[in-house]
């Protein structure tokens, strides 16, 4: 402490040491001025900032130059949203001790951050601006500027009681109990908050007083009282009755429940498994007849298979039966010289066996060996001539009766085992020609005469030839 | 019953960063510490001029 006369530090004297100025007084301000400041500290620990606010303006009131006072004043301006207030305690206090003075950390902390200086004074403009809307009575406006104020700074305090002042004027009892409960719990002895609260319960509270009384007197109603003795005896009225509706109804409700929680959560438990062993018993479905179908394809490519082998065979078992036939033109011609070496008048059963060779190859399409050929070859120009002349014989005689139909194979025998025999291949054009086979009497006739030009069967073959394309 | 309109009046516009230092020009700092000396002074003066 200080004289305030001359600036020199003073004793415990009731007078300046240095000046003999009289500091009783003074000192009695400046104890005042801490008393308060000590009131302010205690009630700013327990939330009370009204009361704080208070207390250090009447600290500051007997000494401005308090400064711990000044710098806890704007703290607690800055606690309750009111940054400006905050701020000019703050620079005051810078002022009145410049050096080891906390207020310059403070104004430090709000200068260096230019964003959280813009959004102070977002949430200033902000809160005037609902203000004039309040003034204008365009109070949704108002309502909703508030809100984004309070979403900036949510510890603005006027800014909760604006608003819940707002909720109060539209009869939105539970919305101001919920602003009014946030200044609360940042400044609990806020006498504006408290007087709305008090309107806000005194709101609320008749409907809870409506509701609770009657559930006293329904049960005090339910019971008989009378005294036996020194005991109170509380008998229940219609207890049973009650007890019974009470069974019934929450055996309803349980059997409503138990339904409800076998629709909801069992039923679909079971058809989840249901679902499952179907899903299961599918797979396993698909999975035989995946097997069975790849069974199906590997015995088809087997029968494939089996009848490419079986035509193979058949092919074989042709080529074998050809190899067959062979042997027995063999035969045929063996037994041919056998009846020949033993019999060489008897033609006409050599003739048979020739025959035989011829049917078994008509084409001559099997190759047969050379001795084959040669024996037969032999064979032929042995008995030929006299087999053609047989077969003549017999075919001319049957012509010259007229009977065509033996007269024909006999006459075509005989040319094919005699080739220079023009008289049978005339006689069997001829005979073609009567039986009305003009197709096979015409080539028979071009026949005669390719083989037999300039003799008198070729001129009468042109001349039948002429005849039948006139008739045509 | 609150009368919204009489509280809306105790509701004043926040003053802005911009006019914190005409706010800190114009505070009155007078304390009882200078209303004494001022006392202290005047009754100083009576005494000598009586």
């Amino acid at each position: 402490m200080i004289c305030y006369q001359c600036g020199c530090n003073l004793s415990e004297h009731d007078f300046c040491t240095s000046c003999g100025a009289d500091v009783a007084l003074y000192k009695k301000i400046i104890y005042i001025s801490n008393r308060f400041y000590n009131e302010g500290l205690e009630r700013a620990n327990v939330r009370d900032l009204t009361g704080a606010i208070t207390s250090l303006r009447q600290s500051l009131k007997f000494n401005k130059n308090n400064v711990e006072a000044r710098n806890l004043l704007g703290l607690v301006y800055f606690e309750t949203g009111e940054v400006v207030a905050a701020l000019s305690e703050w620079v005051i206090s810078k002022n009145l001790r410049p050096k080891k003075n906390i207020a310059d950390d403070y104004i430090d902390m709000i200068q260096t951050n230019q964003n959280r200086l813009d959004i102070i004074n977002q949430t200033i403009k902000k809160y005037n601006q609902a203000l004039t809307y309040c003034n204008q009575d365009s109070l949704d406006l108002a309502v909703i500027q508030l809100k984004k104020v309070l979403s900036l700074n949510p510890r603005f305090i006027r800014a909760h009681q604006l608003l819940a002042l707002l909720y109060i004027n539209n009869e939105e009892w539970e919305k101001a109990k919920r602003e009014l409960t946030k200044c609360l719990e940042i400044d609990t002895n806020n006498i504006a908050t408290l007087r709305y609260l008090k309107e806000v319960d005194e709101m609320l509270l008749p409907e809870e007083g409506v509701k609770n009384p009657p559930k006293k007197k329904h049960k005090s109603d339910e019971v008989i009282k009378y005294q036996s003795g020194n005991e109170t005896i509380i008998q229940p009225v219609n207890v049973k009755d009650g007890r019974g509706v009470t069974s019934l109804l929450n055996l309803g409700i349980g059997i409503i429940i138990g339904v409800a929680i076998a629709v909801f959560l069992i039923l679909p438990a079971r058809i989840q498994t249901a679902k499952a062993g179907i899903d299961e018993d599918l797979r396993k479905v698909s999975e035989q007849l995946d097997a069975k179908t790849a069974t199906i394809d590997e015995q088809q490519l087997q029968i494939d298979e089996l009848t490419k082998l079986n035509n193979d065979l058949q092919q074989d078992l042709q080529a074998y039966l050809g190899t067959d036939g062979t042997l027995r033109s063999v035969d045929s011609l063996m037994k041919a010289a056998g009846a020949y070496l033993t019999n060489p008048e008897d033609v006409t059963v050599v003739a048979d066996y020739l025959e035989e060779i011829e049917k078994e190859d008509p084409e001559g399409e099997t190759s047969n060996s050379e001795a084959f050929e040669n024996l037969y070859n032999t064979l032929l120009a042995l008995v030929g001539p006299d087999i053609a002349k047989a077969y003549y014989d017999d075919g001319y005689e049957a012509y010259r009766q007229e009977n065509y139909a033996d007269a024909i194979p006999n006459l075509e025998k005989a040319f094919q085992y005699d080739t220079t025999n023009g008289e049978a291949l005339y006689n069997l054009a001829n005979a073609y020609y009567r039986v009305g086979e003009e197709e096979k009497a015409r080539a028979t006739y071009l026949q005669i005469i390719q083989l037999f030009p300039g003799t008198e069967k070729a001129s009468k073959s042109e001349a039948f030839i002429e005849e039948m394309d006139s008739a045509d | 019953m609150i009368n919204f309109e009489e509280e809306l009046k105790k509701f004043h516009p926040s003053l802005e960063v911009e006019d914190a230092e005409e706010a800190i020009y114009n505070q009155d700092l007078t304390d009882m510490a200078d209303l004494m000396v001022k006392v202290v002074k005047e009754s100083k003066k009576t005494g000598v001029t009586e």
